[in-house]
């Protein structure tokens, strides 16, 4: 079991150099936007308003009280927990008394058993809590406002801000209290669920993954393998017994971490395509070669056949008892081979006429396990994020919006952020959303709107040199606007580490948690503002 | 009543809009007032007259149009005026899943107040507004009256130096609205100032040592209680029951130097007094009720 996508390491720095640019950009755009529409309306007074506003944002939040907000958050706790919020614990409690029915024995594949069980928890943990912290969130402050038990709280020494930050904790909380207890009786579930022998498949695969790169069937490097006729291609294939190979290049290995503390377990899955029909008892065979970056010393391992949709563990020590290179010199793995924590692993397939499919997840050094109950609480933490964006979402827009439309404007930007994110990406970037190094075919909106009527194919250049820079122009405008729309919605999907867990794998602290923690901070900071000078600015008794 | 100035507005007014930014209706045009520490201060008016208006704006919860607004020295618009500040709004817009207990820990946890003054001062406001007794249930349960109540509980839990009251009266029986009155008096002798806003004329007349009549959202009249009811052309004498004949000797007398005697009667107190008697009579002899007497035998059927 692999995962269908490709994990990358978030880059903190750079994500972070990034958002200061756009928070400093969309900063100082609404201050001069403000000081335009100020003028509109209040004549050379209103720049002045605008800069006495910013200075009493900058006061306000100086001037925080941790006893005040803690106060909010109690009391939203409080009304969340009398208007019996809780009771959306039937409703799982009802999922979990009969999902037992339909699911026990549903598959004979213990793996394919363990990711049904994982996923339906932390599925329906995830599609439970998100509406029910949406509504609650999204009515709290209109709520308020509609029977005006907001104007008793205002008249006290309270901020705006600290409103908005008491809604979001207290229904933070209670969120968080919900998603506990459900995450801990879904873990029960799991175990008591699973059969003795099949709860041995509850594991957490620690995967360091590597670059990969394919030489064709000359030998030459090329970008991606063949296409074996996929229309949406996420794995290259190589063609057996030729030149054609995949290479993973790692390059942050600490074998003090390999098992045992100096044995290399690779683990693949890859898939197999024939040409012909050939030995149907026999697999695919398949030869590793550890390669070392820095002296190109070459040691070729055992051939082994490669089981689909199935682990293929190789523990490079065990299964070749002494390590030769291509001149047959016996070499040391951690002495020789790897060095400076880099490692090159060719893959060849061996059997004629037939093609083995990899990509970049599907071979990786497979680190001691850690537990399950870790990986999966990582999981629910990831989903605690996403809870606390909605959360903040929710609040913020009831700050400016009635109840009914702060749903609907919550509920859309979750689901263009959770199912569009990536399409938008692929708009903007112009890669495909499966596969970030192949580029669309076609071009801009302006550029199409010019190439029908002209009946002028994507492939040709336009001849006009002004018609093809006007075009170009207008499609660069169209391109930045998009990107401007895709940034306003966060990428939801990335909270979604079901996959992981369902696949038995470890939840990545560089690659899963650490970007939904970025994605949390770096929305729910502009978010907050946002919330807090509509507040302000918003007459509470206005006719 | 001290000369200092507690709140403070020139020239407020305040135009309502609507979506488009186009002209609603004026609530207020250019009211300039001062209100002074120590007094009671009404805000009289019809429905509509912008009394309502001016408290709002006094507390922030609407933006001005034009003018400016000082209270405790700052503007509206500065959260820490709150501080000292106690608010009823006309409604009492509470927690309804809260109880009385709760409630008022809640608003004075805004403040800073160490809990154990918290506890002190919200059993003493429960005890002072009569809800001992129902501290313990929420307040959607509660009467219009007993809202009011914990309503003006909340305005004093930080012991404010200014209180605002919306129509403080309202929704109370004879009683409540007694004790209401009693309270504003009570806290005006503390030192404290006190604004409040009705249409019940004789509320005002009985507690407030000032008054301003809105109209129309304009200032129509501004004074002392006292001043502005006097009838100088009247002359009325108290005394303790007089023989009719010592009345005749002194209607002989009034006449003499040329005075017209307009009425000479027995004064009756008012519904209010005999109501609040009764009760508080009521509640101190239990099961003494008023027997009407027998009708003559001619009449009985």
């Amino acid at each position: 079991m692999s995962l269908n996508f490709s994990p990358v390491p978030f880059d903190l720095a750079a994500g972070f150099t990034h958002w200061l640019v756009i928070m400093v950009a969309v900063l100082a755009l609404s201050f001069v936007l403000a000081i335009v529409i100020s003028m509109l309306t209040l004549g050379f007074a209103g720049p002045v308003e605008v800069v006495v506003h910013s200075a009493g944002a900058f006061s306000d939040f100086l001037g925080t009280s941790p006893r005040r907000c803690l106060a909010l958050t109690t009391l939203t706790f409080r009304e969340a927990v009398r208007r019996k919020t809780l009771w959306v614990f039937a409703v799982f409690a009802v999922l979990f008394l009969f999902a037992g029915w339909f699911m026990s024995e549903a598959t004979p594949d213990p793996d394919l058993q363990v990711k049904n069980y994982v996923s339906f928890v932390l599925r329906t943990i995830n599609w439970l809590i998100l509406p029910v912290v949406l509504l609650l969130a999204c009515w709290g402050i209109p709520d308020d406002i509609k029977v005006r038990s907001l104007h008793t709280v205002v008249t006290k020494p309270v901020r705006r801000h600290e409103v908005v930050l008491g809604r979001i904790f207290g229904f933070a909380a209670i969120g968080g209290l919900v998603l506990v207890i459900m995450s801990a009786i879904g873990y029960v579930w799991i175990n008591r669920q699973l059969p003795q022998a099949k709860g041995a498949q509850l594991i957490a695969r620690v995967p360091v993954y590597g670059e990969i790169n394919f030489l064709d069937n000359e030998g030459k490097p090329t970008k991606e393998g063949i296409n074996v006729g996929d229309e949406v291609m996420f794995r290259s294939f190589i063609e057996g017994n030729t030149k054609a190979r995949a290479i993973w290049n790692f390059s942050n290995l600490d074998p003090s971490r390999f098992e045992g503390q100096g044995r290399l377990v690779l683990e693949s899955s890859f898939q197999s395509f024939r040409s012909h029909k050939g030995n149907i008892e026999r697999q695919l065979m398949c030869q590793f070669t550890l390669i070392n970056p820095k002296t190109k010393l070459r040691v070729p391992l055992k051939a082994f056949e490669v089981h689909e949709f199935r682990r293929n563990v190789y523990d490079v020590l065990a299964q070749n008892k002494t390590l030769q290179d291509e001149d047959g010199n016996s070499v040391e793995l951690l002495k020789d081979i790897i060095q400076d924590g880099k490692l090159q692993v060719e893959t060849a397939c061996l059997s004629s006429a037939q093609y083995l499919g990899m990509a970049k997840p599907d071979l990786f050094v497979r680190l001691p396990d850690r537990s399950f109950a870790a990986s999966y609480f990582k999981s629910i933490t990831t989903i605690g994020l996403m809870m606390t964006m909605v959360v903040v979402l929710g609040v913020v827009s009831g700050c400016f919006v009635k109840g009914p439309v702060a749903t609907m404007l919550t509920a859309f930007v979750v689901v263009v952020g959770k199912v569009a994110h990536s399409f938008l990406q692929s708009l903007v970037t112009g890669n495909v959303s499966y596969n970030p190094n192949v580029k669309m075919q076609g071009s801009g909106l302006f550029d199409s709107i010019y190439r029908i009527p002209t009946h002028l194919n994507p492939m040709v250049e336009i001849d006009n040199k002004l018609v093809g820079r006007v075009v170009s122009t207008l499609d660069n405008i169209e391109l930045n606007a998009l990107w401007a729309v895709q940034h306003m919605f966060p990428d939801f999907a990335s909270f979604d580490t079901t996959e992981y867990v369902a696949n038995g794998f470890d939840v990545p602290w560089a690659e899963a948690l650490l970007p939904s923690l970025a994605i949390t901070v770096g929305y729910c900071l502009p978010w907050i503002l946002v919330g807090y000078f509509s507040l302000r600015l918003r007459e509470l008794e206005a006719k | 009543m001290s000369s200092e100035v507690v709140i403070q507005t020139r020239n407020l007014t305040k135009i309502y809009r609507d979506f488009w930014g186009r002209k609603k209706v004026r609530a207020l045009n250019s009211l300039s007032l001062d209100v002074m520490r120590g007094e009671v201060f009404g805000l009289l008016g019809p429905n509509g007259s912008g009394k309502t208006t001016t408290l709002k704006l006094l507390l922030g919860l609407l933006f001005p149009t034009e003018g400016d607004v000082t209270i405790l020295g700052r503007p509206a618009s500065d959260v820490t005026k709150n501080e000292r500040i106690g608010y009823l709004p006309e409604e009492s817009y509470l927690y309804r899943f809260l109880n009385a207990e709760e409630t008022l820990d809640f608003y004075g946890r805004l403040f800073k107040m160490p809990a154990n003054v918290r506890r002190d001062r919200t059993k003493k406001l429960i005890e002072r507004v009569g809800l001992t007794h129902a501290r313990r249930r929420h307040v959607k349960e509660y009467s219009k009256g007993m809202t009011r109540r914990i309503g003006l509980a909340q305005a004093l839990i930080n012991e404010p130096d200014l209180i605002l009251l919306d129509e403080p009266t309202s929704g109370l029986d004879p009683l409540g609205s007694r004790d209401m009155k009693d309270m504003i008096v009570k806290l005006r002798d503390e030192g404290k100032t006190v604004v409040m806003c009705s249409h019940l004329l004789a509320d005002v007349q009985d507690v407030c040592d000032r008054i301003a009549i809105l109209d129309g959202g304009e200032l129509k009249v501004l004074g002392k209680v006292q001043d502005l009811l006097k009838d100088q052309g009247v002359t009325q004498i108290k005394t303790s029951r007089l023989a009719d004949n010592v009345v005749k000797e002194v209607e002989a007398v009034l006449a003499r130097h040329g005075a017209q005697v307009l009425e000479v009667d027995h004064p009756t107190t008012n519904l209010e007094d005999l109501f609040v008697k009764t009760v508080r009579e009521s509640a101190a002899r239990p099961g003494q009720r008023y027997v009407a007497p027998a009708l003559p035998a001619s009449t009985a059927t």
